[in-house]
């Protein structure tokens, strides 16, 4: 009862969504998902042309994905099948649908309004095989899509959006006011996993899409950025595998999640995981869901208002040296040393930056200033 | 033996004509097991329905027309596997009619496919004569346009811009150095080439470049007008350093041309093409041209067709298909990312 939300004018038994992904593909696979707990399933992207898949189009490396796929292979009729049939069973279903103009992106989406998605998710940020440029950072073809999709249909819009627009809340202001009752983020970040040294070659062929925890941290700086400028609902993406990075997206602002590339690392079994351990969390402290959207907003702050104090780095107890260095390799003062066996910090040389706090594995480091 | 009929299926099966009927027209009305039952039944005593019974029975004849113009020119063939695709998901027939731009043909086809009542009918605007396109509006046959013509029509659409494809086309050579741009028409009595003659002449002007008059000649949309109309271009003094080419087919015997003439393209001369027709990418150097979405529109063009064949809505929708760059090799500068993403 504690995860009980609302996200974009949906009552959702809890904040968790499957993102669209090869993990949505069929109807079978996004009941999986909703068995095991997710409380809306956001399929494969749906386009007006079914291409084919080069292969391999997926590789992991360094806990990140990187993913070559272009949207379903199923045709548009195709989905109109499944989207009945998920309906049939139940299940919250929300249609991912690219398109190359308004016009289509209005067509597709009142196709798959007719069959009966509960919602419309507007992909405008696909990172590879589409422009260089991607099409959600041209404002009036943002505008002019979002438009003409608000105005056909009359189920919630939310808009997916990529770390490869520079102003944040200028397009996502035009997606508000566009009429759409949702903003989604973050999309798959542009990549190349890496090169096969020994043959000159990347390790897929093209350029992908990253998800995964490696784009963790910028998934939140954009949802705290869209948070902070536009009233509507944000859905935060992007490397969430537990219930930690559930609530960190959530304290930024997201009143909802998708989980994706965390289906890929541990299955839909992932997704019971998350719940019950949010729920845990909430009833130790006595939460509901809601009243962690956004508790972490208010703390992000100008350079100007963070105080400035002569912190300084210092050991609170002996830490022998033998057991690890990472403290001492990392400083960029030289400020820390092995003295007979023992770690020492030296506090004139210490410049205060607190790397080695967080470098730390065993936590005896700690970051303070002595009147 | 006399023919087998629905009442013989029903007997089998063991369930009424109704529910048989159901089974063969509106499939999603029985519950699934009754279906396959029935339809097993079909499979063991080799039933195939009476078409043309059925035809009478629903009011639906299950067959939907093509029009097109040109059968051998790929972008019709892109449309037509389009068309196809969609036609047959829905259990659907396709009837190609091949008019040659013969306006004989035209109206041979359209009083055979109203005598024969096809369900719906797709065709090229600009293509199609205007007395023909009247006669299908006032008999009120489902039917959707492919291509923006001048005038109120009250047809569904799907369009894509030739003058923005010739535009960017003729650009992309320009801003990578290029003064003498020539252009290979198609057949300008027809609105797409009119239309890539304008955006030619407008990507020069904007430019502040001059425009010859020799340097504008039609290759007659085939690969001999493409080779001739180069040949005649390489050879006239000031002759052009790039050629834009209304279309993949002349862009082939332009290329073939240059070659005979012992000159490299792009070093030479660069090229870029017009479609993106498949073998452009097989044609050494491989063909740098402006993508038309031809399939897409075949898909798109059926989707709305059988909208209003399904439906009773009035309600005409208009759909546009951007054109985009396809940076190959034929254009010179092939190297870097624009060859993975386009412009």
């Amino acid at each position: 009862m504690r995860l009980k939300t609302e996200f974009m004018g949906l009552s959702l038994k809890n904040p968790i969504l499957v993102a669209a992904g090869p993990w949505s593909r069929t109807p079978e696979m996004i009941l999986k998902s909703l068995d095991a707990g997710a409380s809306a399933v956001v399929t494969e992207t749906i386009a007006m042309e079914v291409r084919q898949n080069v292969r391999p189009w997926l590789y992991y490396k360094n806990g990140g994905y990187e993913n070559t796929r272009l949207y379903s292979d199923h045709a548009l009729e195709q989905w109109i099948q499944f989207i009945k049939q998920i309906k049939k069973s139940g299940g919250p279903v929300i249609a991912s649908v690219m398109a190359h103009s308004p016009s289509e992106m209005a067509y597709i989406s009142k196709s798959v309004c007719k069959a009966g998605a509960d919602a419309i998710e507007l992909g405008v940020s696909i990172p590879h095989g589409e422009s260089i440029a991607v099409m959600g950072s041209n404002p009036e073809y943002l505008y002019n899509s979002i438009k003409r999709v608000t105005q056909t249909v009359d189920i919630p819009i939310m808009v997916k959006f990529s770390p490869h627009v520079t102003n944040i809340p200028e397009i996502a202001k035009i997606v508000e006011d566009a009429g759409a009752s949702a903003i989604s983020a973050i999309d798959t970040v542009r990549s190349i996993l890496g090169v096969d040294l020994e043959n000159r070659r990347p390790l897929l062929q093209t350029y992908g899409g990253l998800s995964g925890p490696p784009i963790k941290p910028i998934g939140l700086a954009t949802v705290a950025s869209i948070a902070q400028s536009v009233e509507v609902d944000v859905c935060g993406i992007g490397g969430i595998e537990t219930y930690e990075d559930v609530l960190e997206y959530m304290m930024l602002g997201a009143s909802a999640v998708q989980v994706g590339s965390g289906i890929l690392s541990q299955g839909v079994g992932v997704i019971d995981e998350i719940l019950k351990d949010l729920e845990k969390w909430l009833s130790g402290k006595n939460l509901l869901i809601n009243d962690v959207v956004g508790s972490a907003i208010k703390s992000l702050k100008p350079m100007d208002d963070i105080e400035i104090l002569p912190y300084k780095a210092m050991l609170s107890g002996a830490c022998a040296a033998e057991m690890c260095t990472r403290c001492i390799e990392g400083c960029i003062a030289s400020a820390i040393s092995v003295e007979n066996g023992y770690v020492r910090i030296d506090p004139e040389k210490c410049i205060g930056c607190g790397l080695c706090v967080s470098k730390c594995k065993s936590g005896c480091i700690e970051l303070s200033w002595r009147l | 033996m006399k023919p087998l009929n629905i009442r013989d299926v029903a007997k089998k099966a063991g369930v009424s004509v109704a529910t048989v009927s159901r089974v063969l027209n509106h499939p999603d009305q029985v519950t699934e097991k009754t279906r396959n039952h029935i339809l097993e039944v079909m499979k063991e005593m080799s039933y195939t329905p009476n078409w043309f019974a059925r035809g009478l029975n629903l009011n639906k004849t299950g067959l939907i027309a093509l029009m097109i113009p040109n059968i051998v020119n790929p972008i019709y063939t892109e449309i037509a596997k389009g068309v196809e695709e969609i036609a047959h998901s829905k259990g659907y027939s396709t009837f190609l009619c091949n008019t040659e731009d013969s306006e004989k043909k035209e109206s041979d086809y359209i009083e055979m496919l109203i005598h024969r009542k096809v369900d719906g009918l797709i065709f090229i605007g600009g293509h199609l004569g205007q007395e023909m396109m009247k006669r299908i509006e006032r008999d009120q046959l489902p039917s959707v346009m492919i291509g923006s013509i001048q005038g109120e029509w009250n047809f569904s659409q799907v369009y894509s811009d030739f003058f923005e494809g010739a535009r960017k086309a003729t650009l992309h050579l320009i801003e990578n150095g290029i003064i003498k741009v020539a252009h290979i028409t198609g057949d300008l009595d027809f609105i797409e080439n009119q239309e890539k003659l304008k955006g030619y002449k407008a990507a020069m002007e904007n430019a502040g470049l001059k425009i010859k008059d020799k340097w504008i000649i039609s290759g007659d949309d085939t690969i001999e007008g493409g080779y001739l109309a180069a040949k005649r271009l390489i050879r006239a003094q000031n002759s052009p350093d790039a050629i834009f080419i209304a279309n993949d087919w002349m862009a082939f015997g332009a290329m073939d041309a240059i070659k005979t003439e012992g000159l490299n393209i792009p070093r030479d001369i660069a090229i870029v093409g017009f479609d993106n027709n498949r073998m452009s990418a097989l044609v050494d150097p491989k063909l740098t041209t402006v993508n038309l979405p031809a399939y897409k529109m075949g898909l798109t063009a059926c989707r709305l067709l059988f909208d209003e064949i399904e439906s009773d809505l009035e309600e005409k929708t208009s759909i546009y298909l951007p054109v985009t760059l396809k940076i190959r090799q034929s254009c010179g500068l092939s190297n870097g990312i624009k060859t993975i993403f386009g412009e």
